[in-house]
């Protein structure tokens, strides 16, 4: 025969990126900002919440590489200690969509009919709300802080993984390996999450990394609204809206939280384009 | 051959990557002369496809770069002219089909707008003019009622309908040459012969020179003049058919010859003589005027939903050990048959026994007793296996579910079930997606065994494979049949390969059983009239055994009205 087998697929370092640019930058670039999280007590020069009359928005210095707000507190500490609480928000904000959106998809597009019409009808409902407003108020019925935060996003952010995920199985349940474990005689929870979920959830997996981002997006813009993160704990979203009375005559207090945003935002994306190419999700 | 049209002379493409350069044709040199059909013969990969795209230039990514060679059509070398040339050989003097009309062919474009368009950008005719050369192409191609095909959409088409159209799209460039790329493949053999008796017609016609490539060595004998056998990259061997055919030298032609179903087989099909004697009166599975129905949609405002019968009253009967194969063209109900069998279609009326136990009555237990006793293996290889799992994975999984070995014992009867379809062991670690056709078959193969079943049903399995292939299967199946005792389904297209392989055979034809009875029997003394067109369709490999290719005609009314519809479907 002409065709002749590919080696077996081996893992590892090289393989695992290859000539797979994102992947590699969207990873080394997550990688900092966990390695900044976990290491925050040993990298900060000070106490995030230490504040210091003497040296109100002090501008970028040797001592206050990003300067200090209008409590005296030093940027780049509070930077630091930031990522903690962001990197959770953005982890938290998107695992229990992914979680409850995958489950529901899957059983929607397996059992398909009266099933698949009533969670897709409250789909539906929920996808009517504007997004901010469903989320404004729940957090508002809950009271402000994280965990109603990470509550809202639950309830509302599973409804696009569901039909992600949906679609997928809808196709995926009629190709012959699925036909071959009913007649193999295969549970129905055994070729739900075991031959077609895997099957149906790269794609679902990269739009994880470009949530995480929106999430983040979305954290900011509720503590900034003063219902996420309460003062004086460090979140960047908090420090942007902090920072704002003074734009214009202090301007690194909104600028580097700022563009930690964005930084980590650009991993993300960057992660997910390159898990995209790396599960062939993207061609 | 009077004139040379074509000439290629050692032309080179190799694939870029950032591993070493590969080279995937290597210096081949053909020629093609007017009026000439030359076959174009090979395996998957072997580089047939590649060969006439590269004629065009139209190499299918961008890694892939001709190296070196010479492309002259009347003198002019193809691989120097300048892209804007190109456009006007394109279509203009090469023309392409291929396999699948379906996808070559604008779904929302009217069927004679697509001819007319090449007509109007190659020929410079206006609107008018071109309507009435694509009416006359239409007929050409045997369109019987052109007028109202002109405004037909391609899905209003059968399959061959659609081919016929794709070949009108290439003619309506009055090109030199036609590259035809496998355009039968896809078709059921009624239509295949149609096809290619078409394609000789218009070469008779036209003194168009044709490149016809194919897999399928009957296909050439019964249609070209001169063949050439590709293999990994290379023509390996070049003559005129009948010298090629009757006398091939280089041992992979051979080979290609030998393995080819319309040769008779050295080994006759499985007899069972021992098995009935050892075996119980009782058949294993009993199908009685079983019908089968799907919604086909209702109308938008009648609101009663109409129903399409799949199957209308088949009854079946096999024994235990047997080997019966099921043929018929695509839409006659085989593979329905074979989900219904196994409690994968809902039944509408009718029963199915498996063991004595009736499905339609215990369904439960049948079904848990078809689930034990009973496997299927599938027509496309690498989409019957999950692509996430290992094979060894896969095997396991069947065996812990089936619960018939000790878990201690799963790893040696994976070695042993891998020993039993001749893959090596270490074909337990790989992915379905490393391993070639053959083999994802084989490891198909070993899933169906893993069950320990008494009867297995496959579904058109090596319809997706290259012959050579096909030949391994069928003879794995016959040893495992003779081994084990199996009871076989064997449902196929190609009745070339039931003959090898099956004792019996059923037909099928809209639904219903047509003929039944001994292979030997049926091959040779077909008694209806439907059974005789489908064994006279098959490309024999003897060039003097000519194609019967039934009259377009005669062919429909034959089918009668569902499949190949002419008109627009209502």
């Amino acid at each position: 025969m002409s065709v002749l087998a590919r080696p077996a697929f081996t893992p590892g370092w090289s393989k695992a990126f290859g000539t797979n640019g994102a992947l590699a930058a969207g990873s080394a670039i997550l990688a900092l900002f966990v390695l900044a999280a976990l290491f925050a007590p040993l990298i900060a020069p000070y106490d995030p919440i230490a504040q210091d009359a003497a040296a109100r928005l002090a501008a970028p210095s040797l001592l206050h590489p990003f300067g200090t707000d209008n409590f005296g507190r030093d940027i780049l500490s509070r930077v630091i200690w930031g990522t903690r609480i962001d990197l959770q928000m953005a982890f938290f904000g998107v695992v229990f969509p992914f979680l409850i959106g995958t489950v529901v998809g899957t059983v929607a597009g397996f059992f398909g009919g009266v099933v698949d019409a009533l969670l897709m009808r409250l789909i539906d409902i929920i996808l009517a709300f504007p997004f901010l407003v469903l989320m404004l108020s729940i957090i508002a019925i809950l009271g402000p802080g994280l965990s109603s935060f990470y509550i809202a996003m639950a309830l509302v952010g599973w409804v696009s993984y569901a039909r992600l995920v949906r679609a997928q199985i809808l196709v995926l349940k009629t190709q012959d390996y699925a036909v071959a474990a009913t007649s193999l005689g295969f549970g129905r929870l055994r070729i739900m999450f075991r031959h077609l979920l895997p099957n149906a959830i790269a794609g679902s997996v990269v739009f994880v990394m470009s949530d995480a981002v929106l999430v983040l997006l979305n954290g900011a813009a509720i503590s900034y609204l003063g219902l996420g993160v309460q003062p004086p704990v460090a979140e960047w979203g908090v420090m942007v809206a902090e920072g704002q009375p003074f734009v214009t005559t202090a301007w690194w207090v909104t600028l580097f939280p700022g563009l930690s945003i964005v930084a980590l935002a650009f991993g993300f994306s960057l992660l997910g384009d390159g898990l995209g190419q790396r599960l062939g999700v993207a061609e | 051959m009077s004139s040379t049209l074509l000439s290629v002379r050692d032309l080179s493409v190799s694939v870029r990557s950032e591993a070493a350069p590969r080279l995937l044709l290597d210096r081949v040199s053909l020629d093609l002369g007017r009026g000439e059909i030359l076959g174009l013969v090979g395996e998957s990969g072997s580089g047939k496809s590649l060969f006439c795209r590269s004629l065009v230039r139209l190499l299918p990514s961008r890694a892939l770069v001709i190296d070196s060679g010479t492309v002259l059509l009347e003198g002019q070398d193809l691989l120097q002219a300048s892209e804007a040339d190109m456009l006007a050989v394109r279509g203009g003097r090469i023309g392409m089909i291929f396999q699948n009309p379906t996808s070559h062919l604008d779904p929302v474009m009217r069927v004679g707008d697509q001819i007319a368009e090449g007509i109007r950008f190659h020929q410079g005719l206006g609107k008018a003019a071109a309507r009435e050369a694509a009416l006359e192409i239409l007929a050409q191609v045997g369109f019987p009622d052109p007028k109202r095909q002109y405004l037909s959409y391609p899905h209003e088409f059968s399959g061959g309908m659609r081919q016929r159209a794709m070949i009108g799209v290439a003619l309506s460039c009055q090109p030199d040459i036609l590259i035809a790329d496998e355009p039968t493949t896809a078709l059921d053999v009624t239509i295949q012969a149609q096809i290619l008796r078409l394609l000789t017609e218009i070469r008779d016609r036209t003194r168009l020179s044709i490149i016809l490539i194919t897999h399928d060595l009957g296909v050439v004998a019964q249609t070209c003049d001169r063949i050439a056998v590709m293999r990994g990259g290379r023509v390996v061997e070049e003559n005129t058919k009948r010298a090629l055919l009757a006398a091939p030298g280089h041992a992979y032609t051979k080979a290609l010859i030998a393995s080819h179903p319309s040769i008779p087989a050295r080994l006759s099909p499985v007899t069972t003589t021992e098995a009935k004697a050892a075996s119980p009166l009782r058949p294993l599975l009993e199908v009685d005027d079983l019908h089968v129905s799907f919604p086909s949609g209702a109308g938008l405002f009648s609101g009663q939903p109409r129903v399409f019968n799949a199957l209308n009253g088949v009854s079946l009967r096999v024994m235990p050990g047997e080997t019966v194969g099921i043929v018929g063209e695509s839409g006659s109900g085989k593979s329905t048959l074979a989900r219904a069998i196994l409690g994968l279609n809902p039944i509408a009326s009718g029963h199915v026994a498996f063991e004595g136990s009736n499905l339609a009555t215990q369904r439960n237990a049948t079904l848990a007793k078809l689930r034990t006793d009973a496997a299927m293996v599938f027509q496309d290889p690498y989409n019957a296996l999950n692509p996430r799992m290992t094979v060894g994975e896969t095997l396991a999984e069947v065996l812990r579910v089936q619960n018939k070995v000790q878990p201690a014992q799963i790893k040696a009867r994976i070695d042993e079930l891998l020993d039993l379809v001749g893959l090596d062991r270490d074909f337990a670690t790989r992915k379905p997606r490393s391993m070639s056709g053959g083999q994802c078959q084989r490891a198909g193969i070993a899933r169906a065994l893993a069950v320990d079943p008494k009867l297995i049903i496959a579904d058109e399995c090596v319809a997706a494979l290259d012959v050579t292939i096909q030949a391994q299967i069928v003879d794995l199946f016959r040893d495992l049949q003779r081994k084990m005792n199996l009871t076989l389904l064997f449902i196929a297209h190609d009745l070339a390969i039931v003959r090898n392989l099956c004792e019996r055979v059923v037909v099928m034809h809209h639904g219903k059983i047509v003929e039944e009875g001994r292979s030997a029997d049926v091959f040779a003394m077909p008694s209806h009239a439907y059974t005789a067109a489908l064994i006279s369709a098959i490309p024999d490999i003897d060039p003097d055994r000519p194609l019967h290719a039934l009259p377009l005609r005669r062919a429909d009314s034959l089918r009668g009205m569902s499949s190949l519809s002419l008109q627009p479907s209502t």
